[in-house]
């Protein structure tokens, strides 16, 4: 007789996906009138879901259920807490945007609820069906938001090219699986590393199973070579939906990155080094010069998601715990700046309309001087200016890169964090030196004041205390090497 | 033909074909018999009900019609619209033909006597119930013509509708019987036919076979007052009569699939003495026969209904209803720790 | 086993012809009929290989509803495939170079020597003989136990999947008299019917 799996280490999932349910029969049930109160519900179900993962994680340090399908170690509660906080501080910027454009329909925190799951799903995978999944999960609930506004040209566009090239993507990762699969006889993670630990050869057919799993994530992740997607989907989708794709699924992708490169594969980290640098050298680049030339905001920070991943992959590249330290500290200030940034955004509203250029920010200092400080505070930080935390979060990923003696990769990085710091400061010129537009639609939503100041304190105050969060990346870290 | 083994050509390959052979004409040809007379029994049984005589000119009480019928039909011309795409307008009816028949392989008349008992005979059926829509529409796009494929869309739109809820009262009944094969599951209603226990799912599953083999009330696909013979309208001659032919067949099969799933198969409704000394394909016939006459019975009572009604019919009313028995029969039976073969 | 061997040639063989017709075939409804008849064969491979509940499966939901839907909608839509495959050409020689990389890495899969995976590894969970348990019983055993994680996450997937394919498509059309059930079953003679008793030449 078959007993019950260990459902303890799975109860966030287990909540969000009951909750996502319920919220969505209470949606049905009683209409768009209540997809204010849904937004909150979600918010609340996303809260206690990051409570579950805080209750799970530290008793269990490395647990392991449903036929070693699902991990809950430290590495995975960390991950999970970031996703968590992305997608409800996402949820939260939603509101008046919804309001204002008038698409609030209650699928809308549902589908962001369920992609939330997804994204945990994916973090706690071990094993490469239970990767597929939760990715499929994720983006097929992202697929939808990115096309929200169907009565929009641009948003239809977005969510079709985010599904047809995703969907390519999945094709390609299941490809890699299937040869993986073929050629240590496990899908599951712990079996694929002892079975390539145990074979005295690594076979042509893994490396290029490995190198097919790497360009299905890298297209997640939104990196070079597989970018194409990002500043045309970031354009057309709803603005809160932009800010979410930048932050939440980036995260889940970039945790399952290093969970499937550190975990199973971590004896072939001398192929699949090389295969990351390229990556992650390319992308740092890309977003650094493709950057300079956009006018409109959204493109403009998409082109920075995509230098960002660059510098996070930086740590991956590493291979060394302090590498993926680094990976989760970049992850955690990526996160406070990204939502900062995009609070910001979605404020340059004119006459009932979002405006989206960058020239419309032009003399925000003296039309109004608070949020034109906190976007310089958040361009500075996101160009890497010391004190902020943009600095520390590259200085952390340099390190481990010089440690493990990978200079190149480090210069490299560091030319293009001044090439990039051209955009970020131009933006700060254009606020503070250029004519002053019409002013902003004033008041500021108290939602969006909120989360940019608790944003703009955390990118101002990082250095001065730290220590709990990389202890936390450290103790994270530990747990993903065996 | 080579003969590598050590059984001989014979005896390892040709005599088992040549009885395959013959099994399957032992099925098919009284089947076509049976179809020819069932034409002649609704005629005459919907005659009786409205109080008209029915054809009794052919023959002694009309009994020769069914052959005049299709002598006439066999002589009649084959005409094949110029605008038609030809090799699928001619392969839509051999294919509802085909399937209608193949069916058969799996049914058990009787215990043993069974032409394939394989392990998932319930499937297999399944599956070419839900392949005769392929007929249907091929013959409509392939007649190149308004009402055809009108006639068409209505059909796919229907059976798709009326399988996923047919699915779900098959997964109740295997839940009771714990085996796919047919045999099994009428071995298994010895103590109850399952139509007691499951009678609502016997309903739904009655009434979606209904829409499965595009019977009344739900012939939509070739309504005659809205689209004069829907799908049927280019067809004539002998393509029309493997339709006719391969509609009534399927309701025989789907009358014998009821039969094996509710209504105990070839058991006699009591295990005692006089009952027992009839065989039991004459058990089998005997039900599949008052399934017919329901089908008949039904067609005289009923007027057609609405197409937004009938989709509704399926998927707001049947679906959400077997999914819920679903969920009761499978918790009674774990409640009760009534699972077979557990 | 001599006929196994030619009937697997014919399903298999039926099974290439039939793809290579679903691309090549200028009438996209003979190119979804052709993908059917490739669905069929590649059931009956299964069939060979004793797989017949998967066999069975790929008919009833491949077949019977996916094909039938995909059917449905090429016949609605009529897409005109020549107008769509005019820059073809153009695109030939970056999706060749791209195919021909596939087949030579393919190649080398073959050439590769094998990895000599630990017997413990081979099949985590293994297939029973099929005089003990049929197939069906079998996939039933590890699906709804050691495969449930799997199994309950694909039914997330499909629950998203149909909310998504909802948002997008309904609409609320307004001005459209929809049928109420419940009013009409609530109506009652009284409040329907009037009876008028109508004088000769009077008139209402």
């Amino acid at each position: 007789m078959y007993s019950l799996p260990d459902l303890v280490p799975a109860l966030p999932e287990l909540w969000l996906a009951v909750a996502g349910m319920a919220l969505l029969m209470v949606g049905v049930f009683s209409g768009n009138r209540s997809t204010h109160l849904l937004i909150w519900l979600s918010v609340v179900a996303i809260g206690s879901a990051l409570i579950l993962v805080l209750y799970v994680s530290p008793q269990s340090s490395n647990s392991i259920t449903f036929s070693d399908m699902f991990i809950a170690d430290r590495f995975a509660g960390f991950s999970k807490c970031l996703v968590l906080i992305g997608s409800a501080l996402a949820l939260v910027l939603s509101i008046g945007y919804l309001k204002t454009e008038r698409i609030e329909r209650f699928e809308y925190p549902v589908l962001l609820v369920l992609a939330t799951l997804g994204m945990l799903m994916m973090v706690s995978a071990n094993d490469l069906i239970a990767l597929y999944l939760g990715l499929e999960l994720q983006s097929l609930a992202l697929y939808v938001l990115a096309a929200f506004r169907r009565e929009s040209l641009r948003s239809t566009e977005a969510g079709l090219k985010y599904f047809v090239l995703g969907a390519l993507s999945s094709g390609m990762l299941l490809y890699g699986c299937s040869l993986i699969y073929g050629f240590t006889g496990s899908t599951n993670f712990t079996a694929i590393a002892s079975s390539i630990v145990a074979s005295p050869t690594v076979g042509v057919g893994l490396i290029i199973g490995l190198v097919f799993v790497i360009s299905g994530l890298a297209f997640k992740v939104s990196a070079v070579p597989f970018h194409m997607w990002t500043p045309d989907v970031y354009e057309g989708a709803p603005t809160p939906i932009t800010a979410f794709f930048a932050i939440a699924p980036k995260i889940a992708a970039l945790a399952l990155f290093l969970r499937i490169l550190v975990g199973p594969f971590l004896e072939l980290a001398g192929d699949w080094q090389q295969v990351i640098i390229v990556i992650s050298v390319a992308s740092m680049l890309l977003g650094s010069l493709a950057a300079i030339w956009q006018t409109n905001i959204k493109r403009l920070m998409a082109y920075s998601s995509i230098g960002h991943m660059g510098y996070a992959l930086i740590g991956l590249s590493a291979g060394t715990v302090e590498g993926v330290r680094g990976v989760l500290v970049y992850l955690v200030i990526y996160l406070a700046m990204n939502v900062g940034a995009f609070s910001v955004v979605l404020c340059m509203r004119r006459d009932g309309e979002s405006v989206e250029n960058i020239e419309d920010l032009s003399g925000l200092s003296q039309t109004n001087p608070m949020l034109a400080l906190a976007m310089g505070v958040f361009m500075f930080s996101l160009a890497g200016v010391p004190p902020l935390a943009g600095f520390f979060a590259k200085f952390y990923v340099f390190m481990a890169a010089i440690n493990s003696g990978l200079y190149v990769v480090a210069i490299i990085g560091v030319l293009a964090s001044v090439i990039g710091a051209f955009y970020y400061v131009r933006i700060v010129k254009i606020m503070y030196f250029d004519e002053p537009r019409e002013t902003f639609e004033k008041p500021i939503r108290r939602e969006l004041s909120v989360t940019m100041a608790v944003a703009g304190v955390f990118s101002l105050f990082f250095f001065l205390y730290p220590g709990p969060i990389i202890n936390q990346a450290q103790y994270a870290a530990l747990s993903l090497f065996p | 033909m080579v003969d590598g083994s050590s059984i001989g050509f014979w005896a390892g390959y040709a005599w088992p074909v040549i009885l395959i052979v013959l099994k399957v004409l032992a099925i098919v040809v009284p089947l076509l018999l049976l179809v020819a007379y069932m034409t002649l029994a609704e005629r005459k049984i919907m005659a009786a009900m409205q109080m008209r005589l029915g054809p009794n000119v052919v023959g002694p009480l009309g009994i020769w019609q069914a052959f005049a019928d299709g002598l006439k039909m066999i002589c009649k011309e084959t005409i094949i619209p110029t605008g038609s795409n030809k090799v699928v307008f001619l392969a839509a009816p051999l294919i509802t033909f085909v399937l209608a028949t193949l069916g058969w392989a799996v049914v058990p008349f009787d215990a043993g006597l069974v032409l394939a008992d394989i392990n998932v005979g319930v499937l297999f059926l399944f599956a070419i119930s839900s392949l005769g829509v392929y007929g249907i529409i091929m013959a409509g796009w392939a007649s190149n013509s308004r009402y055809p494929f009108l006639g068409a869309l209505r059909s796919a739109a229907q059976m798709v509708s009326y399988e996923v809820s047919m699915g779900f009262v098959i997964i109740t009944v295997l839940l009771a019987v714990g085996s796919l094969n047919l045999s099994d599951i009428v071995e298994s209603q010895r103590n109850i036919w399952f139509f007691i226990p499951l009678f609502p799912m016997f309903i739904i599953f009655f009434i979606s076979t209904l829409a499965e083999t595009n019977r009344h009330p739900f012939d939509l696909p070739e309504a005659e007052s809205e689209l004069v013979a829907g799908y049927q309208v280019e067809y004539s001659a002998m393509t029309f009569g493997l339709f006719f032919v391969g509609e009534y067949a399927n309701m025989f099969l789907m009358s014998a699939f009821t039969t094996v799933l509710f209504l105990g198969g070839w058991l006699p409704p009591f295990d005692i003495e006089p009952f027992t000394w009839i065989p039991g394909y004459i058990w089998f016939f005997l039900k599949v026969a008052f399934l017919l006459f329901v089908f008949v019975w039904i067609r005289a009572t009923l007027p057609r209904y609405r197409y937004d009604q009938l989709m509704r019919l399926g998927w707001k009313v049947f679906l959400p209803f077997s999914l819920l028995w679903v969920v009761i029969t499978a918790g009674a039976l774990i409640i009760f720790d009534w699972l077979p073969g557990a | 086993m001599i006929v196994q061997t030619i009937v697997f040639y014919i399903f298999a063989g039926v099974t290439i012809g039939a793809a290579v017709m679903v691309v090549a075939a200028r009438n996209p409804v003979h190119s979804v009929l052709f993908l059917i008849l490739a669905f069929f064969n590649s059931a009956g491979l299964f069939v060979l290989m004793g797989a017949e509940f998967v066999a069975m499966i790929l008919i009833i939901v491949y077949v019977g509803a996916v094909a039938v839907l995909f059917l449905f909608v090429v016949m609605m839509l009529d897409i005109n495939f020549v107008e769509l495959r005019q820059g073809f050409l153009q695109y030939l020689p970056i999706g060749g170079v791209i195919g021909l990389i596939l087949m030579i890495e393919l190649i080398m899969l073959l050439g590769a020597e094998t990895v000599a995976i630990p017997k413990t590894l081979l099949a985590t969970v293994p297939i029973p003989p099929i005089e003990d348990r049929t197939n069906t019983a079998a996939i039933g055993d590890v699906l709804y136990t050691k495969y449930i994680y799997a199994f309950q996450a694909a039914g997330m997937v499909l629950f998203t999947a149909m909310v998504g394919a909802i948002v997008l498509t309904l609409r609320e059309r307004s001005g459209v008299r929809k049928q109420r059930i419940s009013n009409q079953v609530s109506r009652r003679r009284a409040e329907s019917v009037e009876l008028k008793k109508v004088e000769p030449r009077d008139g209402l």
